[in-house]
């Protein structure tokens, strides 16, 4: 009885209804629509077009000619289109594989090593210079990597291999150092975003772990992997799908550092498709690669995520 | 997860702001060009403000308002985002009455297939302007049907022309005890002089344009009249392994091997090959007359000259860029009075004073010697009907499939015979609609 009365004294005197199966749902429909209208218009519509696009030949006016299969038959045999995607691996090493594996090992010492010696503002301090390139326009970027490693003594590089008796190297003139170039831009470009990233995740971690794996007498390598690793896991996930997904995408820094360029060699799809669209105007040819890279793109995203969760599912369970 | 939340609504908020945008200005564009009223001129063009032509524009814009009453609604673009942009833009409301645009048949005869550009031709009649435009100057601004330059309806007015030839630093020449060539012999003779002197001779990038006109330059030392309308106006097909071009890809090679040319060329862009001769680095720079006023402005710690590649009948070159007026123009009456007045001899004779090269300039208004110099040569090219146009106009994107090409040629990727298999394919499949 008196337990009955305490919780009628303690119940707010007006619950807020929860809207019940059936009756509630249009409500929830009705806050989806605008964003559903923007998917339809910016996503599917364009989408569809696209792949309409890829059975035609179109040159940007006048109504498409319909050629069945030729565009897809083109690509099979088109070594340039090849090329790009094998390009695109090394776009993935550059901005996913090695400023994933740099930016744990920067987030780790950061957080675990530099944090806890010379405090917060130190860390955050050198976070923010990592995070800098991020923010900065790739255009202008470009440019300044441009200036850097012109050929000759003109580049800043090549003035500097000079004082130390190096001959001249033609970076962006030759393979593979175009690429090699591209590269370490992509890196020096993406870093920051897993070190921003990484740092934030490491904040879950309770410090008592650390300790108590200090304790045991475990080293910084063996933290590293035992405790810091496992458990921003999902973090990683997030990182590596992203940056795989610009990766395959990319196409500003090759626009303005290479041009797809020397003779081709550091073509990526979105820059070849952006060639066929607007400079050709091939406009089904561009399509068609733009539909590959689609493709790729969702492939790659069903099946990280198909992996992420099989392995969260795992550890639910405590296997 | 409240985060992911905040940010989907954040970005939601902006694409409906965004979208809100474009549909408001969307309407206002549409409000202000409709009504056609004979008041506004809405003109697009990109000459910098400080070049021949932008100047003489400049003069033309206060001439116009001055003397219809009308406002000129002048926007500057760059030659990029009229280029790419360009077959969008005048599909819709939005176009200009008169824009400034390319010649060729991928640029200005790809618009004029599609309909997109007017057929000005009687304007052009009345106005008399074919009168004062060189046969050669014509064929660049009149298409066929297809889009194919040297057909028989205008649609579009040049105002001056431009033409590729060769500079030499006359310092570098006297120091080493050279002659300016008149001959093509001569002209390797100083070639190789240099290089035996430690000095590369010839400015170049690989990156651009430049060593593609080179290229078709040598093309054209052997080529005649007739090689020049079966590659620019298909008359008929193109001999991909005969000798003009097979010599024209050896040669350039040639040119590597030799040291006529840095071997690091491929990277370097026209900008960085304009500036090696404007500082004295290089001695010869073959390019085209748009260089000539920058060089006047700023290649002044030694004395140079220009001349049309030695020994060579025809040359690289056309009818500057084109006004043409949109199908979508408001006010096309406004159009053909502002083009009139870019006709006139004082307009033209700013184009002369400033190093550009006018198409109707009374000789007596060109004050300037060395401006004078520039035109006489070109008249002589004009004369002898030497303009050849320029290597990528036959088909579209081909600009950067010889640069393309040409990098692999220069960096020993391919040899003469790969890249020039690799330019004829891409040039037959590039020009097969149009034959």
């Amino acid at each position: 009885m008196s337990l009955s009365t305490r919780a009628r004294r303690t119940a707010p005197p007006e619950q807020p209804a929860i809207p019940q199966s059936g009756r509630g749902s249009g409500a929830y429909w009705l806050y989806l629509l605008p964003g559903f209208v923007l998917l339809v218009v910016i996503v599917l519509i364009p989408l569809v077009w696209n792949v309409y696009l890829t059975f035609q030949k179109w040159r940007g006016v006048r109504a498409p000619e319909f050629i069945g299969l030729e565009n897809w038959q083109k690509l099979f045999t088109d070594d340039d289109f090849w090329v790009s995607f094998t390009n695109s691996v090394w776009m993935i090493v550059a901005m996913v594989v090695l400023p994933t594996v740099l930016g744990l090992l920067i987030a780790a010492l950061l957080f675990d090593v530099i944090g806890r010696r010379f405090g917060g503002r130190v860390a955050s301090f050198l976070r923010a210079t990592y995070y800098l390139p991020q923010i900065l326009p790739v255009v202008v970027a470009g440019i300044v990597i441009g200036w850097i490693v012109r050929p000759d003594r003109d580049g800043a590089l090549n003035q500097m291999l000079g004082w130390v008796g190096l001959p001249a190297v033609d970076w962006l003139g030759q393979m593979p150092s175009a690429l090699i170039v591209l590269m370490v831009v992509m890196v020096w470009v993406q870093i920051g975003y897993p070190v921003v990233i990484f740092m934030a995740a490491l904040q879950r971690v309770d410090p008592e772990l650390y300790e108590a794996a200090e304790l045991d007498g475990a080293n910084w390598m063996q933290r590293f992997t035992a405790i810091t690793m496992s458990i921003i896991r999902p973090e990683i996930f997030v990182v590596t799908l992203t940056c795989t997904i610009a990766a395959l995408k990319v196409f500003g820094p090759v626009y303005v550092i290479t041009r797809g360029g020397p003779a081709g060699a550091t073509l990526v799809p979105a820059y070849y498709a952006y060639q066929e669209f607007f400079t050709k105007r091939n406009i089904g040819y561009g399509a068609t690669i733009a539909t590959v890279l689609t493709i790729v793109v969702v492939i790659v995203s069903v099946v990280f995520i198909h992996v992420q969760n099989a392995m969260e599912q795992k550890e639910r369970a405590g296997l | 997860m409240a985060r992911t939340t905040r940010r989907t609504r954040t970005l939601m908020t902006l694409a409906a702001l965004t979208s809100a945008g474009i549909a408001l200005s969307g309407c206002s564009s549409a409000g202000s060009d409709d009504g056609g009223d004979g008041q506004t001129l809405k003109l697009w063009h990109y000459e910098g403000a400080d070049s021949a032509m932008g100047k003489a524009w400049a003069e033309a814009i206060k001439i116009f308002e001055e003397e219809t009453g009308a406002t000129v609604e002048f926007e500057e673009k760059s030659f990029e985002q009229i280029q790419k942009t360009a077959s969008q833009v005048l599909d819709t409301d939005a176009a200009p009455d008169l824009m400034e645009f390319n010649k060729g048949n991928a640029t200005a005869g790809f618009l004029a297939s599609t309909g997109l550009i007017s057929d000005i031709t009687d304007a052009v009649e009345e106005y008399g302007w074919d009168d004062m435009l060189a046969p050669s100057l014509q064929t660049t601004a009149k298409y066929t049907e297809d889009g194919v330059m040297g057909g028989d309806a205008w649609y579009g007015v040049p105002n001056y022309g431009e033409f590729v030839g060769v500079y030499y630093n006359k310092d570098a020449f006297a120091e080493a005890g050279l002659e300016i060539p008149t001959t093509y012999d001569e002209f390797v003779a100083v070639l190789d002089a240099f290089v035996a002197k430690g000095i590369t001779p010839l400015a170049e990038a690989g990156a651009e344009y430049p060593l593609g006109q080179l290229w078709y330059q040598l093309a054209l030392l052997e080529g005649d009249r007739a090689f020049v309308d079966d590659y620019q106006l298909y008359e008929n097909p193109v001999d991909w392994d005969g000798p003009i071009i097979t010599s024209a890809t050896e040669t350039l090679a040639e040119y590597v091997d030799k040291g006529y040319i840095a071997s690091d060329v491929s990277s370097v862009k026209a900008e960085d090959a304009g500036v090696s001769f404007i500082n004295g680095t290089a001695p010869i720079f073959v390019s085209g007359s748009w260089w000539f006023g920058r060089f006047v402005a700023e290649a002044t710690a030694f004395d140079w000259t220009m001349t049309a590649f030695p020994g060579a009948d025809l040359s690289l070159g056309s009818s500057g860029n084109l006004w043409v007026v949109p199908e979508n123009a408001a006010n096309k009456e406004l159009a053909y009075e502002f083009i009139d007045i870019t006709m006139r001899p004082e307009i033209q004779a700013i184009i002369g004073n400033n190093g550009g090269l006018p198409v109707a300039a009374d000789p007596a208004d060109i004050t300037d010697e060395k401006s004078s110099e520039l035109i006489a040569t070109f008249n002589g090219i004009l004369e002898r009907d030497g303009l050849s146009f320029y290597p990528d106009w036959p088909a579209p994107g081909f600009y950067d499939v010889i640069v393309q090409e040409l990098q692999g040629l220069v960096t020993g990727v391919q040899d003469a015979a790969e890249t020039t298999k690799g330019l004829g394919e891409a040039y037959d499949e590039g020009t097969a609609d149009f034959r």
